[in-house]
């Protein structure tokens, strides 16, 4: 079964870009647009994957991760983070709070699918 | 012409009392024997009050010791940069920035003491600051739209999106290749504002040379065959470590070398020597390209400066690399300077300090965010 990768994003240009992306290699999207909704999604769809933006409406990115991986019962989902936030101090406190990998926008296709892979990979 | 009647008398308070700035003078053990108007106002304490009590401990200001001292032993006048001799000041809450002139002062030839001026830079300050951070928010701002153009256009190239025709895959790499120039824009002008914001510090380790030039020279090895160039790295033997922030030398080398490949013909060579002189590594990255013209080779380290060398307009730099190099190597407490000849090549050369134990360099007190 394809696997499921749920996207936290609100920019919807971005979306179209990164839903491509994983369309053209056969993973499952879903799509939430805040903080709040993602938090709701996680238990919900039970995702693989999360990629999560940093900036986010109602809660952001940093408070996602902090409750995710807070969580035991969510804690094993790897989470990639995807921002245009490239600062040294952003990325140590998304890695300290159990972020799984960081990636600053712009990104190449290439490089999404080399992390999805490896983490998705059974 | 007729000159204005001057007001009598005309003394040496009238004029240091007027003066805009703080101005002391102080003796050899830093106590002060006088101070003018404007200093008593700002420091809020009277003439009397001041006089006798140390310089550092009246202002607050750490850094005037050294600098003081420094004077007092070299027997000449403070002479650094505007950040070097920025400080800051507290007073009720208020942040001031000052640049500091010391003078010594003698009496019948001996060194009695000095003259120490401080010139209110806070307006100059925020201004900077203001530019600071709008070209953060700039650079920051671009990446999101970069992120749809690239992942857009990459998947075109790769075809997932539908079958291209010849042309239109070679429009593709231009914009790839624009792309990645607009991008590498983005990421010198963030490394410039840290840089100027002074949110990072430069943490001089013991650093490898062999690792700190491989690293650097590495990712570039394949462009440069790609472009017909040789890259050659000169390393003598079992060189000390230095001083030196890994990532943020290894930056400096990386642009240095990509500089040269940006101005050297195919067939030609590229070298990266390191050399010892005392407590001081010299890295020079040296090409056998065009060469930079004199009147511009001071220019060239100067923030959003372009020169172009003969037939290469620009060659797709942007400016900042070079700024950004030479305000990290200077943070180092290094040199960097180039030396060149029309049509035989350019030398790039900056020194590191041989790691001496613990130490760690930051970036000047007063320019550093937050603090």
């Amino acid at each position: 079964m394809a696997k499921k990768v749920l996207l936290v994003e609100d920019e919807k240009n971005i979306i179209l870009g990164v839903r491509t992306c994983l369309d053209a290699v056969g993973y499952q999207v879903e799509i939430v647009e805040d903080g709040e909704e993602a938090l709701t999604a996680v238990s919900k769809e039970h995702p693989d994957l999360i990629l999560l933006d940093l900036l986010l409406p109602k809660v952001d990115g940093f408070e996602v991760l902090k409750v995710l991986k807070g969580n035991p019962a969510t804690s094993s989902i790897p989470i990639i983070v995807l921002t245009a936030k490239a600062e040294e101090e952003d990325r140590q406190r998304a890695l300290d709070l159990g972020a799984d990998n960081y990636m600053t926008k712009p990104f190449k296709p290439q490089d999404l699918w080399d992390r999805l892979k490896h983490f998705l990979s059974e | 012409m007729k000159l204005a009647n001057l007001p009598k008398p005309v003394n040496l308070d009238t004029i240091a009392g007027n003066l805009a700035d703080a101005v002391f003078m102080i003796d050899r053990e830093m106590n002060i024997a006088w101070l003018n108007k404007r200093a008593e106002e700002f420091f809020n304490i009277s003439f009397e009050a001041a006089r006798g009590i140390k310089i550092t401990e009246l202002t607050a200001i750490k850094k005037m010791e050294s600098l003081i001292q420094d004077v007092f032993d070299q027997k000449e006048a403070l002479r650094c940069s505007y950040e070097e001799a920025s400080v800051k000041v507290k007073r009720l809450n208020e942040r001031y920035f000052f640049k500091i002139a010391i003078n010594p002062v003698f009496h019948e030839d001996k060194l009695w003491g000095a003259l120490v001026q401080l010139t209110d830079v806070t307006r100059f300050h925020e201004m900077e600051k203001i530019k600071t951070d709008f070209v953060s928010i700039v650079s920051h701002e671009f990446r999101t739209p970069l992120t749809t153009i690239i992942v857009g256009v990459e998947m075109l190239k790769e075809g997932m999106l539908g079958d291209l025709t010849p042309r239109g895959k070679e429009v593709l790499e231009a914009i790839i290749s624009d792309c990645e120039r607009l991008n590498r824009l983005i990421d010198n002008l963030m490394e410039l504002s840290r840089i100027e914001s002074g949110t990072i510090y430069v943490e001089a380790e013991a650093t490898d040379v062999t690792d700190l030039v491989q690293e650097a020279v590495r990712p570039l090895k394949f462009q440069a065959e790609k472009q017909g160039v040789e890259l050659i790295t000169d390393l003598p033997p079992e060189l000390p470590p230095v001083a030196a922030d890994f990532n943020k030398a290894v930056w400096v080398m990386a642009n240095l070398v990509g500089n040269a490949m940006r101005y050297t013909d195919p067939g030609g060579t590229i070298t990266v020597r390191v050399r010892q002189r005392g407590k001081r590594l010299f890295f020079s990255v040296e090409d056998t390209g065009c060469g930079i013209p004199k009147e511009n080779m001071e220019k060239i380290f100067r923030k959003y400066v372009q020169v172009s060398g003969p037939g290469r307009k620009g060659a797709g730099g942007v400016g900042l690399g070079l700024a950004i190099a030479k305000d990290i190597v200077m943070a180092h407490g290094g040199e960097i300077w180039v030396d060149s000849e029309i049509g035989k090549g350019t030398t790039f050369t900056f020194t590191f300090p041989v790691y001496q134990g613990d130490q760690s360099v930051i970036l000047p007190e007063a320019d550093r965010k937050g603090v």
